[in-house]
């Protein structure tokens, strides 16, 4: 289905940063934890963010999946937490809780009411210090990501050959191309030494980054952090991966069979910019012309103009991040889900008359306005949510080393001009540079599933 | 006064310092209850209901205007619902979205199987535009023909792709066996229902149900001075004529029978389970302890089935359960999606933890637990504008009384052992289940049989 372009950063209202500024407090313990404070009195609610500095890029050869194998153990129980508690707690607190594996860091989250803030802090502390790792829970959770594959991907039309096949084409690069809900067999040779190892490697403090947005008195919760997490040691700081990606010099394009779609959807990307660089920002603003709500040229030209496409997904980083988690080696890319009227080839070649166009042409102004304004709205709604501020905080501390980027972002983007905009399109969206995935509907066969 | 004062703040900080014990769940205070904003009513001349709150914390305005009582039949309401943004009054569809982008907004409409609801969000300023595109959609709707087209066209391919889901297959069948001839028992249209809609048929929808004694207009946000507000209402809909609203037909539906259905869907990588059987309404008295007895059994990753099915055996990474209570008959639906080789133990297993939870009665900390996670999500729900506005359409669409939302958790919280067995007796039972499962039949299909007879369908029957 069609919709907006994901998630805009959000940031400081141009009503003035007065008007709507997310306080933020940081400061570092003494073993090298990270700590964000954001107060809000009138949240009833309390989210507890936690985001380590490791991602499936990490992940070796023959270990494909297992930053996220790593984060479903991290609900298995721990010294004073054991198997089942972690759950327990958080929802018998009144509270919800998740994780999730993302290429270059990893997350978990607790929402509870603002009073629970020291349940969240031992929860977290405790497995932060001393997750327990047994050959069992293992064996048990080795079993729910397997069946989570099957779910998401192996059992869904496009998934598999979004996860699996794209990376391929897209990225030289081990660490970029592979898989990062992992293949069978490297799941079930994942042993419990590797899991232990991963743990003392990158779940350290000094590695982490602790949020918390919501309703609770700072000095008390300075005290509380302190208590619970003071005491873990510190480890050696771990490396990030050689995300080295040689340059593309010619379109790289494939078609992918699958049998389990009924339309047929193309993907189109192109390498991305430096994260924060100014290309960054005029490709945030150049995706929003494009492909931003019913008034962009994708809705009008495209879905209503030629009727070729039903719906598409577009942003820096798609389909694994969103413009605010994009990290560099990464792509601008599209999923365009097509009546199969038209071939994909036609397709691309309506795709890319678009672009040029913006290439050609430039914007108008009034088009232009009326994006920011978008981009403004976007911003104010998506920053009502506590826990969206708790993950924009965590994120762009782990990503940028800022989370003022929260309240600043917004006016860089909306300072960048039509003309970057059209030198960014002409720089990034280069046919040579091009790569492009065909999923059409194939009948099914009767080869052997996994 | 100094004295007094010591007194009051030591303990906490003595509590603080000094005995945090980091080997167990710190105690603290129980989970708070919520005090809602106060919710104020209007009613214009017409008999358009208004419900609005004042919620200053953000520049923002969020609203749903409902059309209560709608006939759902044949594609119509969702495809006039779709069509309301693609033209009305002198706009056409490019310009709503332009002036909807120019002023910060959002507004779409869809219909379900009740109701057909607009729903909308504005920066505060913009209010007025935002009601006032509102009104062209309800009372103006164009339907231009080359937009119907498209649409028809369009939905065609939709359904192909929904259909393409191994979890759409097993409700749309699952939704036929539960409910029969009723309309609650198409999940989606048909290809060629959508494809014989005129835009004749769109237009009577329109002037058929789509009247002010019809609808509900929730608003909640920075809002304007309710005298403003009352007179930007009375200008866009005041003079909008009442007309008598039909009544839809609905056939009774009869209780669930026991039965097993095979979706094959040659090529699947796992199977789809499905058990489920015809519920309550949020009128019944049994409402509030099957939500309770829901959320025991598959409610939340400390339920029954997500510790057992996935946790303990690793069945699974999704075992859930569902109680949706609907207008005119809720349903209950336990769901997991396992790998061909467990089909067997797995539906085993999901139905064993229903007879438990009808045979046994749940223990007093674990239903403490569970009312605690209730009224913490309870507060989630309507912490968002979007959250409450839902929360206060589906009060008003459902005919339940005014102080519902402040009485929910006291009304959930009360629920006792015993009446969570008689519901579970009722309504979670494994004899009165339409099991569905979804998945490829010559490698699952076996492993039915030794539950009963089997009708195997294809996935497009």
């Amino acid at each position: 289905m069609k919709r907006i372009c994901a998630v805009f950063p959000l940031l400081a209202s141009v009503l003035g940063a007065a008007d709507f500024q997310i306080p933020i407090e940081k400061y570092k313990l003494n073993n090298g934890l990270r700590v964000i404070l954001s107060r809000d009195s009138a949240a009833p609610v309390m989210a507890c963010y936690i985001i380590y500095d490791v991602g499936a890029r990490v992940e070796e050869k023959g270990r494909t999946g297992f930053a996220h194998l790593f984060e479903h153990m991290m609900f298995q129980g721990s010294a004073n937490a054991p198997k089942g508690l972690h759950f327990k707690t958080v929802e018998s607190n009144g509270g919800v809780l998740n994780g999730s594996t993302h290429p270059d860091f990893t997350d978990y989250f607790e929402i509870l009411p603002s009073n629970k803030l020291p349940v969240a802090l031992f929860l977290e502390s405790d497995r932060m210090r001393s997750l327990a790792i047994t050959k069992e829970t293992l064996a048990n959770q080795k079993e729910a990501v397997k069946q989570e594959r099957r779910l998401s991907f192996d059992n869904q039309p496009y998934a598999t050959a979004i996860v699996d096949r794209w990376p391929q084409l897209a990225y030289k690069n081990f660490q970029n191309y592979h898989s990062l809900i992992g293949s069978f067999e490297d799941l079930n040779a994942a042993t419990v030494d590797d899991v232990a190892r991963f743990f003392k490697t990158y779940y350290a403090p000094n590695n982490a980054v602790l949020v918390i947005v919501g309703d609770f008195e700072p000095a008390q919760a300075k005290r509380l952090i302190e208590g619970y997490f003071g005491d873990i040691p510190a480890q050696p700081q771990p490396k990030h991966p050689d995300l080295t990606e040689p340059p593309i010099t010619e379109a790289r394009s494939t078609v992918y069979k699958d049998p389990l779609a009924k339309v047929p959807q193309l993907l189109i990307g192109y390498p991305g910019p430096v994260r924060r660089s100014a290309d960054y920002n005029a490709m945030v603003m150049l995706d929003a012309v494009l492909t931003g709500g019913e008034s962009s040229r994708f809705a009008l030209n495209l879905i209503k103009g030629k009727q070729s496409l039903l719906g598409y997904e577009a942003n820096l980083g798609w389909p694994f991040a969103g413009p605010s988690d994009y990290k560099n080696p990464g792509l601008y890319a599209m999923g365009l889900t097509h009546n199969p009227r038209f071939t994909g080839k036609q397709v691309l070649a309506q795709a890319e008359e678009e672009f040029r166009k913006i290439i050609d042409n430039g914007i108008p102004e009034k088009e232009l306005a009326r994006v920011r304004n978008l981009l403004r709205a976007s911003q104010i709604k998506g920053l009502q949510s506590t826990m969206r501020r708790a993950t924009l905080l965590g994120q762009y501390e782990i990503l940028d080393g800022k989370p003022e980027y929260i309240n600043s972002e917004i006016d860089e983007f909306l300072k960048v001009t039509a003309s970057q905009i059209q030198a960014a399109a002409k720089k990034y969206l280069d046919p040579s540079k091009r790569i492009t995935m065909e999923i059409v509907p194939a009948p099914p066969s009767n080869k052997e599933n996994k | 006064m100094m004295r007094s004062l010591v007194l009051l703040l030591a303990p906490a900080a003595m509590l603080v310092a000094q005995t945090i014990d980091r080997t167990k769940i710190p105690d603290t205070p129980p989970v708070p209850a919520y005090k809602l904003p106060p919710v104020h009513q209007e009613k214009l001349g017409n008999g358009m209901e208004v419900v609005m709150v004042e919620d200053r914390r953000f520049p923002l305005v969020t609203l749903r205007l409902t059309f209560r009582n709608i006939d759902p039949r044949e594609g119509i309401a969702e495809t006039a619902a779709s069509l309301l943004k693609e033209g009305a009054g002198s706009r056409t569809s490019q310009q709503i979205a332009e002036e909807l982008a120019d002023i910060g907004g959002a507004l779409d409409a869809a219909a379900g199987k009740d109701t057909l609801t607009v729903s909308g969000n504005v920066l505060a300023e913009n209010t007025g535009k935002l009601l006032e595109l509102a009104a062209d959609y309800v009372r103006r709707a164009t339907f231009p023909e080359e937009e119907v087209t498209l649409r028809k066209q369009n939905r065609v391919q939709e359904l192909a792709a929904e259909r393409a889901q191994s979890s759409t297959l097993a409700d749309e069948k699952l939704m036929g066996l539960i409910y029969g001839g009723h309309p609650y028992g198409r999940l989606l249209p048909s290809i060629k229902e959508i494809e014989a809609i005129k835009r004749e048929q769109l237009i009577a929808f329109r002037d058929t149900w789509l009247v002010p004694n019809n609808a509900v207009l929730v608003i909640v946000g920075a809002l304007p001075a309710r005298s403003q507000l009352m007179a930007m209402l009375n200008q866009r809909f005041g003079d909008w004529k009442t007309k008598p609203v039909p009544s839809v037909p609905a056939p009774a539906i009869p209780a669930t029978q026991r039965s097993i259905t095979l979706v094959d869907r040659p090529g699947s990588a796992q199977a789809d389970i499905h058990a489920g059987q015809l519920a309550v309404t949020r009128q019944s008295p049994d409402f509030f302890p099957l939500m309770v007895a829901n959320t025991v059994l598959g409610g939340g990753a400390s339920s029954r089935m997500f510790q057992n099915i996935r946790e303990k055996e690793g069945f699974a990474y999704d075992a859930h359960s569902e109680f949706v209570a609907r207008r005119s008959g809720g349903f209950f639906d336990a769901v997991t999606q396992v790998r061909d080789e467990v089909v067997q133990p797995a539906l085993k297993a999901m139905m064993a933890e229903m007879e438990t939870l009808a045979k046994e009665p749940v223990p007093g900390a674990e239903l403490s637990n569970i009312k605690s996670y209730l009224s913490g999500i309870f507060v989630l729900q309507i912490a968002s504008q979007d959250g409450l506005a839902n929360e206060l359409n589906m009060v008003k669409t459902q005919g339940l009384p005014n102080d519902y939302l402040e009485t929910y958790v006291t009304r959930m919280r009360s629920v006792e052992p015993d009446q969570i067995q008689a519901v579970a007796r009722k309504y979670m039972s494994p004899e009165r289940s339409a099991i569905v499962v979804v998945g490829d039949a010559a490698k699952v299909g076996k492993q039915l049989e030794s539950f009963g007879k089997v009708t195997k369908t294809k996935a497009d029957e």
